[in-house]
């Protein structure tokens, strides 16, 4: 012990010396611009998802605009509350991030009761990435020629009709209930794990209407194996295919709105800053090549403005969920 | 078809395309050898390098690569120290671990690697042939004829397992039972979470593994104190003879065909596969007893099976676009990206190039081959470290491996819970197998069952008998195949009690 002390005593000047450069490494950064070490950006989904593609393009390029990489750490479970419940908990620094979609952020709480938190008060947009828009597909050689056929079939025949879909509460199936809602049907939904095994349903007969990404479902669709009835929105994507406002289904549903938030706390410098990257992202041509292979659009909305719409469609699913429930 | 899979052979023969197929193949198998980390979370994390790269015949090789060292690598640490890398490797542990302390640890490895490349390679040859006619066929086996498959394979587990019926019934129900614990899928209505929201996604198949198969291990090495000069085994062992290999060929080719079989519809996976493949193995063994008990054998219906799933998974992603689970998912990512658009119009739009990643797929086999002759001196050695040195990595494998899966610290809790159930199971001389393939079969039985329910309708009985007779054929078939199975295992049993004395 006393031989302890003697050579702390001898070595004082060195280890005060030692400890100040130690104080200046770690605070001097913190004078320094942000961001200046990683990000986190939690993705609260399976490895493997259109999210974690989604998120390996955008953070391969974004370095060139934060100085910084942003590092994807996968939180799956329990419908995305694990990750989402994480990131509400993080140090509001602007180093933890979450990649999230309008379900996880605007719907569950009305389906599958999160507790913990409250996403609308506790995070904040700082970008919508892009958005999936779905469409309604039947079997090629489906009797259904058009949105009319099917959805005359459906009231005829109310909880016959089978739709296949990618999981409870997921797109597909948020798709297929505001139809149910909006257009007073019944429909017997059956689930898949996802939506390739979805749509193998529908090819396969087994199911008489299902729900897609059309730009994954091209080569389908020149095949003539799949035929898109309807586009999610209020404008026609397709030539002579009506949008779903069109046949009087809400133009708000049917998009997968695909999110970057912050814990609500963040500073707000850092939020600019994080935003201005997102923004500046936009214009790189290699981003944008990346994304238009993926099949994926690159519909990027500020957070600003994302934060009123992601309001909106929470009152919206408040409806849709209390009208399943009461199915 | 033929002169663009000619064209295909020619564009195939590229020098840096195999030097990319064998990085991912290294990676894959360090990857895969790693607990906890999956495959599929390896072949993510190299996602960007592959579309980096942005050539086709590049990219796409390098990930096929992962993906099928990942499968195999994680055999390694299932065979040396009694935890699997992979889910896909479960099955391997009983026999390969047991070969190991019983100091054949190189011999278990040589056939893990011989099964591998043997079934992976003769299932990319039926992919390559097959990919066109057998697209349709595909579609046949929906929800309905995969519950059926399932009832079957569980009560050929039952009729299977080792030692006394009774305890084996008990485990399978037990694994049936944890299946069910967490949110159904269906109304997502929680079950046995008692109200907290970390059961919610039920038990993690990897902590659940890794408890019941390692922590005894664990806990047995450090109660036999300093036998063996204080090593899991006395010695690396012998390495695997030719005729070892012939004796074991046909189990490979049987475990192939499953495999292939499996892999051709989207979503059943390696791990189910590797299970029908030691199921199929045992059965059709003159020696059923010696089954997990360091039976080679054991090691090569697993190993060649669940490699065997690797090839015709391409076959629903390529000609439908449909991905059965996250890999072929990554793996359509990496299509699309590199311009690629799978599905119906895929061959004609750009046969050539996708008959050349087929091939570079076969050929990647050869250099599967090399690497594992090459690593596998290395990897063998790991029985040879001392003890005290190799428990606490052990201990540190199985609890990172566990944290790593899905960075969850309920995980850990679940890990150590499993493994003192196993320690208890060990101790009773109960069989843990029937309780793991219980729990992954139940799930998957529960899931298409809800499936096929839900697409019946009113009237299930004639939905039966008049859309789905395929799977009313297998569910009709099963109690007589159960049957048949247990008497022929009761009768090698009852022979073997009157040989032994």
């Amino acid at each position: 012990m006393i031989r302890l002390f003697v050579v702390l005593l001898k070595n004082l000047p060195g280890i005060i010396a030692g400890s100040l450069i130690g104080l200046l490494i770690s605070t001097g950064p913190a004078l320094a611009q942000f961001p200046e070490r990683p990000i986190t950006l939690i993705t609260p989904y399976a490895a493997g998802g259109s999210h974690d593609l989604n998120a390996r393009v955008f953070t391969t390029y974004i370095q060139r605009y934060l100085g910084q990489p942003i590092v994807i750490k996968l939180v799956p479970g329990q419908a995305g509350q694990k990750g989402t419940l994480e990131a509400v908990q993080a140090q509001p620094d602007g180093y933890t991030l979450i990649f999230t979609d309008n379900y996880r952020d605007q719907l569950y709480q009305h389906t599958f009761g999160t507790r913990h938190y409250d996403t609308t008060e506790d995070l904040v947009a700082v970008a919508r990435v892009n958005y999936g828009q779905v469409g309604i597909i039947v079997r090629g050689d489906s009797p259904y020629r058009t949105w009319a056929d099917f959805e005359a079939d459906a009231r005829a025949h109310p909880g016959e009709l089978k739709m296949s879909h990618s999981g409870l509460w997921a797109a597909f199936f948020v798709a297929g209930a505001q139809i149910m809602k909006d257009r007073g049907l019944r429909l017997r939904m059956v689930p898949y794990r996802g939506g390739g095994p979805a749509k193998a349903a529908l090819l396969a007969g087994d199911v008489d209407v299902s729900a897609a990404f059309p730009a994954t479902i091209l080569s389908d669709v020149e095949a003539g194996l799949i035929r898109i009835l309807a586009t999610a929105g209020s404008e026609r994507t397709i030539p002579d295919v009506p949008s779903l406002a069109e046949v009087g289904v809400s133009p708000s549903t049917g998009y997968m709105h695909r999110a970057v938030m912050a814990p609500r706390a963040t500073p707000a410098d850092r939020i600019a800053r994080l935003r201005a990257a997102f923004a500046q992202l936009q214009s790189d041509p290699d981003y944008q090549a990346a994304m238009a292979q993926l099949g994926e659009n690159t519909e990027y909305l500020d957070g600003e403005p994302y934060e009123a719409e992601r309001r909106a469609l929470g009152r919206e699913y408040a409806e849709l969920a209390a009208a399943i429930a009461a199915l | 078809m033929l002169e663009a899979l000619l064209a295909g052979f020619e564009a195939a023969l590229r020098v840096d395309t195999f030097v990319w197929v064998s990085a991912g193949l290294l990676l894959g198998m360090l990857m895969g050898a790693m607990p906890g980390f999956t495959t599929t979370m390896g072949m993510s994390v190299l996602m960007p390098v592959a579309f980096l790269v942005g050539d086709p015949l590049i990219g796409i090789p390098f990930l096929i690569g992962v993906y099928k060292g990942g499968i195999y690598g994680g055999s390694v640490p299932a065979i040396l120290i009694s935890m699997p890398g992979t889910a896909a490797s479960v099955v391997t542990v009983m026999d390969g671990h047991e070969l190991t302390k019983k100091g054949q640890a190189r011999k278990a490895l040589d056939m893990g690697l011989a099964a591998s490349v043997i079934s992976d390679f003769i299932s990319d040859l039926l992919t390559i042939v097959l990919i066109i006619p057998v697209a349709a066929i595909v579609l046949g086996f929906g929800p309905p004829e995969i519950a059926a498959i399932m009832f079957m394979s569980l009560v050929i587990v039952a009729v299977t397992a080792t030692g006394p019926v009774l305890k084996g019934l008990l485990m399978l129900g037990v694994g049936f039972w944890l299946s069910f614990v967490g949110a159904d899928p269906f109304s997502a209505m929680e079950r046995y979470t008692f109200g907290t929201t970390e059961l919610y996604d039920g038990f993690h198949l990897i902590p659940m593994l890794i408890g019941l198969f390692a922590l005894p291990e664990i806990f047995n090495a450090v109660r036999t104190g300093d036998r063996q000069r204080g090593r899991i085994a006395s010695l690396v062992g012998e390495r695997l003879s030719w005729p070892e290999l012939k004796a074991s060929l046909r189990t490979i080719f049987r475990s192939t065909g499953i495999g292939t079989a499996v892999g051709l519809v989207p979503g059943l996976g390696q791990t189910v596969a590797a299970m029908m493949g030691y199921i199929a193995a045992k059965n059709a063994s003159k020696h059923p007893e010696t089954f997990g008990k360091g039976d080679i054998d054991g090691v090569a219906a697993a190993e060649s099976a669940n490699n065997a799933v690797n090839g015709p998974t391409m076959v629903p992603l390529l000609t439908l676009g449909i991905p059965g689970d996250n890999v072929t998912a990554l793996l359509l990512g990496a299509f699309m990206m590199q311009g690629l658009r799978p599905g119906p119009t895929l061959f004609e739009t750009s046969g050539s190039i996708v008959f050349a990643i087929l091939i570079v797929m076969l050929f990647a086999n050869l250099i599967f081959w090399v690497i594992g002759y090459y690593t596998i001196p290395l990897f063998s050695r790991v029985v040879t470290i001392k003890k005290s040195l190799l428990i606490p990595i052990t201990i540190m494998l199985a609890f990172t491996g566990t944290y790593l899966a899905r960075s969850n610290p309920f995980d850990l809790i679940t890990l150590i819970g499993f493994g003192v159930l196993g320690l208890a199971a060990r101790r009773a001389s109960f069989d843990v197998m029937p309780m793991v393939m219980g729990f992954i079969l139940g799930r998957e039985l529960e899931y298409s069952f809800g499936q096929t329910v839900s697409l019946a309708g009113d009237n299930f009985l004639q939905f039966a008998l008049t859309e789905r007779l395929g799977m009313t054929a297998i569910v009709v078939a099963t109690p007589i195949l159960g049957t048949l199975i247990g008497l022929r295992m009761n009768r090698l049993r009852r022979q073997e009690l009157i040989r032994g004395g």
